[in-house]
């Protein structure tokens, strides 16, 4: 197990460094942040745009402004963003419990709706209730969730004016946004419950459950649910990457803001510093994620901590 | 499943009480961007403009209708032949925190721009025509200049001349400064959370009139569709951006009204001068011939700008009433290709920001109005930045490009340089002797009529020349809920807002 564990985080710690090597070298492909610092401006000359890159230490080699980041990170100092010159620290301190709020709220209220309606529709295999639940699945995929967001403000703020339509400072600013991304999730999981399901209920265990004389509810939630656990808590992992993506979009139209906003903010600033820090967090927690999968994994079936 | 969401939400939205009305004498305001640093020496930023113009004053100020006036200096006049300009200050003037405002203030604030600090920052070569500052008493203070600079008193008003705090800044430091503001304006900044919100509070002891609203909450909200449903939701007065698709929203709501005003920013269609058919002047004339801009104004922009005949607003120190637009006539357009030599279904690329929304069913119909005199228009859009940083400096554009451009000091020197004089960096194809020629020479000239001749002229030449297609000045949309009263958005997007009040 403690070899296992080693070989994972071995991975988990390179898999992170070559992800702050891409970000720092792609999001300097293209732009300028001089630019974008001047835009808006009436006046701004070349000799204006050389001095602004100067000041922001642009006028470095790559490797130096990458193993000043680099270095930066290890000792926990994430630099000041190119816009005004704000601590990035003080901004992710600000953005990164927003989002995981955001994420936790939404994955627990999919899994909530999405656990009894997937097992209901196994139980209920091609009969109307599964092919009810299996129909409104596929409608909450094709969602695109920024409509799906921005339908929920026209009902919810402006017609009924129930809910705030942005913002984190109320905490009822949580509802929607939380609900959008439990829509787009619940649309998947529903379908993945139901699946591993329905490979659980044909197992040899749940007839000698039956056979006991268990009742239904009691096969179903104690039995068939803890044997689907080991697909279902992959797959939730798995989830949490594609969950942040989901994130990125829905904090942008319900102006939350988290993680998501600072990183779109910052792709179109080309503000280097929040980008590379925004990215290398992101990249972090989806690889802790997983990693934590995996020993979870490990742990719950000690076969595949031996391979 | 999404039936018992919903019936959660519901349930869960029942909960909450309705969203309460703003305080008495709070306005909300909701802006696109965060100035993320209010050091005006550090920034160029609208928003700067936007959210600390309440907060700093320069010697002289702009009202809403651009003309000069006087703010922390009562009177000036020229002496030595142009080379000193006398300021008379303004007597009873503290910063926010009880600091007196006298010429050493001018001359630190002046001194801190012109040197190391302001070198880091976008503002300093606005305003290297000033070589040194004199204080002649506490409330007399000489700029000697080390060259003419007919715009220099404008500039002034500009982000760069505002006055800040020598003890304050000496107390703070430049990052304590940066992030906690300190002016003589009306408002002070209270409360600022990056990325989220701003908080100004009525400064009592401003030496102008005084502030009406108790307090301003600025909140920064990116997406236009957001800042129009919180505007709807009576979350917030005034909404600063709303684009053209966005208008019918405003007006459908019997709480909201438009306040649509001419923006700073010009958009025209630049011709590649350099290579392809586009070299020929001609067939540039024939392009523009062939557009419409009347109707595109009229059917794509709503009515929401207006036309222009060169690269400046009717606000801008420059313009010419006597400059005559181009007619629309797609039949003289065919002739003219045809004269040139140009084959029909010749290819033309049009070159845009890709989101800019509204540019992009412009660029479409600009097209089309190509396409119908007989040429192959196709439009190409391209990422903001790598547009402006790549594709336009580096002349890689097709034969015409979108380029908007907004002179904040509202005079036709600060386009007009940039756009035609040889070397410029948003130049890659004009070299043009003669027009260098005029474009210096009026940067010498400190006699505003004979300026404004030359300037005219310089348009004229462009006009003649058919080097870009003039389209239109965009105007600068506010929605406002009828509660505020007293609101004069200005052309320069910087809002003051001491006489505003709220129902």
């Amino acid at each position: 197990m403690i070899g296992f564990l080693a070989r994972r985080l071995a991975q988990a710690i390179f898999v992170i460094f070559v992800v702050t090597l891409l970000v720092a070298w792609a999001v300097r492909l293209s732009g300028d942040p001089a630019v974008m610092l001047a835009q808006g401006a009436g006046s701004v000359t070349a000799h204006d745009l050389e001095n602004i890159r100067r000041g922001l230490g642009l006028d470095r080699p790559f490797s130096a402004q990458y193993l000043g980041f680099v270095s930066g990170m290890l000792h926990g100092d994430f630099g000041r963003s190119f816009m005004g010159g704000t601590s990035v620290a003080l901004l992710i301190r600000q953005a990164l419990p927003l989002t995981l709020l955001l994420a936790f709220v939404s994955l627990a209220l999919s899994l909530l709706i999405s656990i009894p309606l997937g097992i209901q529709a196994a139980v209920r295999r091609g009969r109307l209730a599964d092919q009810l639940i299996r129909m409104l699945s596929l409608v909450g995929l094709s969602f695109p969730n920024f409509w799906l967001a921005l339908m929920l403000v026209l009902v919810f703020s402006i017609t009924l004016g129930w809910l705030p339509p942005s913002g984190a400072d109320e905490r009822a600013g949580l509802i929607m946004p939380a609900a959008t991304l439990a829509v787009i999730l619940t649309a998947t999981n529903v379908r993945l419950v139901r699946g591993a399901m329905l490979d659980t209920l044909s197992a040899q265990y749940i007839m000698v459950a039956r056979g006991k004389g268990l009742g239904e509810r009691a096969v179903l939630y104690r039995h068939a649910l803890r044997n689907c656990a080991i697909p279902l808590i992959t797959y939730i992992g798995l989830q949490f990457g594609g969950l942040i993506g989901g994130v990125v979009v829905v904090e942008r139209v319900f102006n939350w803001p988290g993680m998501g906003s600072l990183a779109f903010d910052a792709v179109a600033a080309r503000d280097y510093p929040v980008l590379q820090a925004v990215v290398t967090i992101l990249a972090a927690m989806i690889v802790l994620v997983n990693l934590a999968t995996d020993v979870i994994y490990g742990l719950v079936d000690p076969r595949i901590s031996r391979e | 499943m999404t039936g018992y969401l919903r019936a959660a939400l519901i349930v869960a939205a029942t909960m909450v009480a309705p969203t309460a009305g703003q305080a008495a004498g709070t306005l909300t305001v909701a802006q696109s961007q965060d100035p993320a640093s209010w050091d005006p020496v550090d920034t160029f930023l609208i928003s700067w403009g936007q959210l600390a113009t309440n907060v700093f004053d320069g010697l002289v100020q702009r009202g809403p209708d651009m003309q000069l006036k006087p703010a922390l200096a009562t009177s000036w006049e020229m002496l030595d032949g142009d080379k000193r300009i006398r300021f008379k200050l303004r007597h009873d003037v503290t910063f926010q925190d009880g600091e007196p405002f006298n010429a050493a203030a001018v001359k630190f604030s002046m001194q801190r721009l012109l040197g190391p600090k302001g070198a880091k920052g976008p503002q300093q070569s606005n305003y290297t025509a000033i070589g040194s500052v004199e204080v002649i008493d506490d409330f007399t203070v000489d700029f000697m200049l080390s060259r003419p600079d007919p715009v220099l008193l404008t500039k002034l008003a500009g982000y760069g001349g505002v006055i800040v705090p020598p003890q304050y800044i000496a107390k703070v430091g430049d990052d304590g400064f940066a992030a906690h503001p300190i002016g003589t304006g009306p408002f002070k900044v209270t409360d600022y959370q990056p990325k989220v919100s701003a908080t100004e509070e009525a400064y009592g002891g401003f030496w102008g009139s005084k502030a009406k609203l108790d307090r301003v909450v600025y909140r920064f909200i990116v997406e236009p569709d957001t800042q129009v449903a919180e505007l709807q939701a009576g979350r917030v007065d005034i909404a600063t951006n709303i684009p053209v698709a966005l208008v019918p929203n405003i007006q459908k709501s019997a709480d909201l009204r438009l306040d649509s005003i001419t923006g700073p920013t010009v958009t025209v269609l630049r011709f590649n001068t350099a290579h392809g058919i586009t070299e020929n002047p001609d067939v540039r004339r024939a392009m523009i011939m062939a557009v419409d801009r009347d109707s595109i104004v009229k059917i794509i922009l709503q009515g929401q700008a207006k036309t222009v005949t060169s690269f400046q607003s009717d606000l801008s120190f420059g313009f010419d009433p006597a400059l005559k637009p181009v007619p629309f006539d797609p039949a003289g357009a065919r002739a003219l290709l045809k004269q040139a030599g140009v084959a029909p279904g010749t290819p033309v690329q049009l070159d845009f920001r890709g989101n800019d929304t509204t540019f992009r069913e412009v660029a479409q119909a600009v097209a089309s109005y190509l396409t119908a005199v007989g040429l192959k228009a196709s439009v190409k859009p391209y990422e903001m930045n790598v547009f402006t940083n790549d594709i336009i400096p580096n002349g890689k554009t097709g034969e015409m490009f979108q380029f908007g451009w907004g002179g904040w000091t509202f005079d036709y020197d600060n386009t007009a340089y940039l756009m035609y004089h040889s070397g410029e960096h948003w130049n890659p194809y004009d070299k043009d002797t003669t027009l260098d020629g005029m474009l210096e020479q009026q940067r010498t000239m400190t006699d505003p009529s004979a300026r404004l001749k030359k300037l005219q002229a310089i348009a004229d030449y462009v006009a003649g020349h058919a080097l870009e297609l003039p389209m239109y000045n965009l105007n600068t949309i506010y929605g406002v809920n009828k509660r505020v009263q007293n609101f004069v958005p200005p052309a320069d997007n910087r809002l003051r807002l001491n006489d505003v009040t709220v129902d």
